[in-house]
């Protein structure tokens, strides 16, 4: 279990099974951070972030007698919160069309010629890319693992990663032929 | 070597565990050519800094939300719990005391707890048509009902725990619980009124 991140991890989710409120604010103040960092970096706005932090941890509250501690703990937290960020796009996704989105940002900035730094390159991507990019690229899930929680096919997750991966270059200003 | 260099989805196959159809081919390519080196490099020194990105976080403490609309969606469960199998039980309960002891003090305590139930029940009921955890609360009114939600919890907990004991029902204990489940519940109406009344509705 996550030693660095909840110290007696066992003996608090013992207690967070029985309902215990000290035990389940515990595993919230452990995984608030990862949890919103991983939402906020997929996620548009701070304000879906923070609903996916609120349905996550409701979720965990819920669910945490079904945690079985056959992975870390913060392993299955994060499973959750990645399922309740890739909902929270979807749902967005019926609101405005993210590819269109995704195009005309897209032809902007690289008409543009501007050099961003990577947190606003990393933010001008769609949501679908930018989620692709930050589940494969920094929590380390496989393609596989991405299309199955998107619904989509291994391949759709490579294409957004290479398109993703391309336009980042282009909006650093790294130079080179690929 | 090829003329033509590495598209990114091939530059990126190369960085995934085993061996794709054309990643012979592709790193044949790549120990060749110096400019795909250099994009390999750019590749993974790109993901190093989004490795490398310092952590974002909450503007605002989320917790008090989410504990109490776990705690509301519990006390609902329990309450259903209660008026499906908690009435039922006590009615068996009745019938083995009245069978097996015939004492009057044992068989008003399952009055009393009888009547304690019902109460909770129609808190429970009162409750529901506030509606808390569909309402924004002001923070000393969110702090007082997350007290009393976490003090209905535990007694909730109390509660389980002693039903499910394997021997004799402790009647005076069930009673002495449930009293307590309903003078916080009244406590939580009360607050939820004062708050409704306050902001007019």
């Amino acid at each position: 279990m996550d030693s660095s991140l909840l110290a007696n991890a066992d003996t608090v989710v013992a207690r967070a099974r029985t309902g215990d409120p000290e035990a389940l604010a515990s595993l919230y103040r452990a995984f608030e951070v990862p949890v919103y960092n991983l939402a906020r970096r997929i996620c548009r706005t701070t304000e879906d972030a923070e609903d996916v932090l609120q349905e996550t941890f409701f979720e965990v509250c819920r669910s945490i007698g079904r945690y079985r501690e056959e992975g870390s703990l913060w392993g299955w937290v994060r499973t959750i919160a990645a399922s309740k960020a890739l909902m929270r796009i979807r749902r967005n996704k019926y609101r405005d069309t993210d590819e269109l989105h995704d195009e005309v940002v897209g032809k902007r900035t690289e008409d543009s010629h501007l050099r961003m730094d990577l947190e606003a390159a990393l933010e001008r991507l769609s949501e679908t890319s930018r989620a692709v990019v930050w589940l494969h690229d920094v929590e380390g899930y496989t393609h596989e693992e991405i299309a199955s929680m998107m619904g989509k096919t291994p391949s759709f997750s490579k294409s957004q990663l290479a398109r993703a991966h391309s336009r980042l270059r282009t909006w650093l200003g790294e130079e080179g032929a690929a | 070597m090829s003329q033509t260099h590495l598209s990114m989805e091939a530059l990126l196959s190369l960085r995934e565990p085993g061996v794709e159809p054309g990643t012979a081919t592709a790193r044949e390519h790549l120990n060749q050519c110096p400019v795909c080196q250099a994009e390999l490099d750019r590749l993974h020194q790109r993901v190093a800094r989004l490795k490398a990105l310092p952590p974002l976080r909450p503007g605002r403490d989320r917790w008090p939300e989410t504990n109490a609309r776990f705690r509301a969606e519990r006390r609902r469960r329990t309450g259903r719990m209660a008026g499906l199998t908690g009435l039922a039980a006590a009615a068996s309960l009745a019938a083995v005391i009245s069978l097996g002891r015939m004492t009057q003090p044992a068989h008003a305590t399952v009055e009393q707890l009888y009547q304690t139930m019902e109460r909770s029940q129609a808190l429970e009921s009162a409750l529901s048509q506030y509606n808390p955890e569909g309402r924004m609360l002001d923070g000393r009114t969110a702090r007082m009902a997350q007290e009393l939600e976490d003090r209905i919890a535990r007694v909730d907990r109390e509660l389980e725990a002693t039903e499910l004991l394997p021997q004799e029902a402790p009647e005076d204990q069930l009673l002495r619980l449930w009293r307590e489940r309903v003078g916080l519940l009244d406590a939580l109406v009360d607050v939820h009124v004062t708050r409704a009344s306050n902001a007019g509705l």
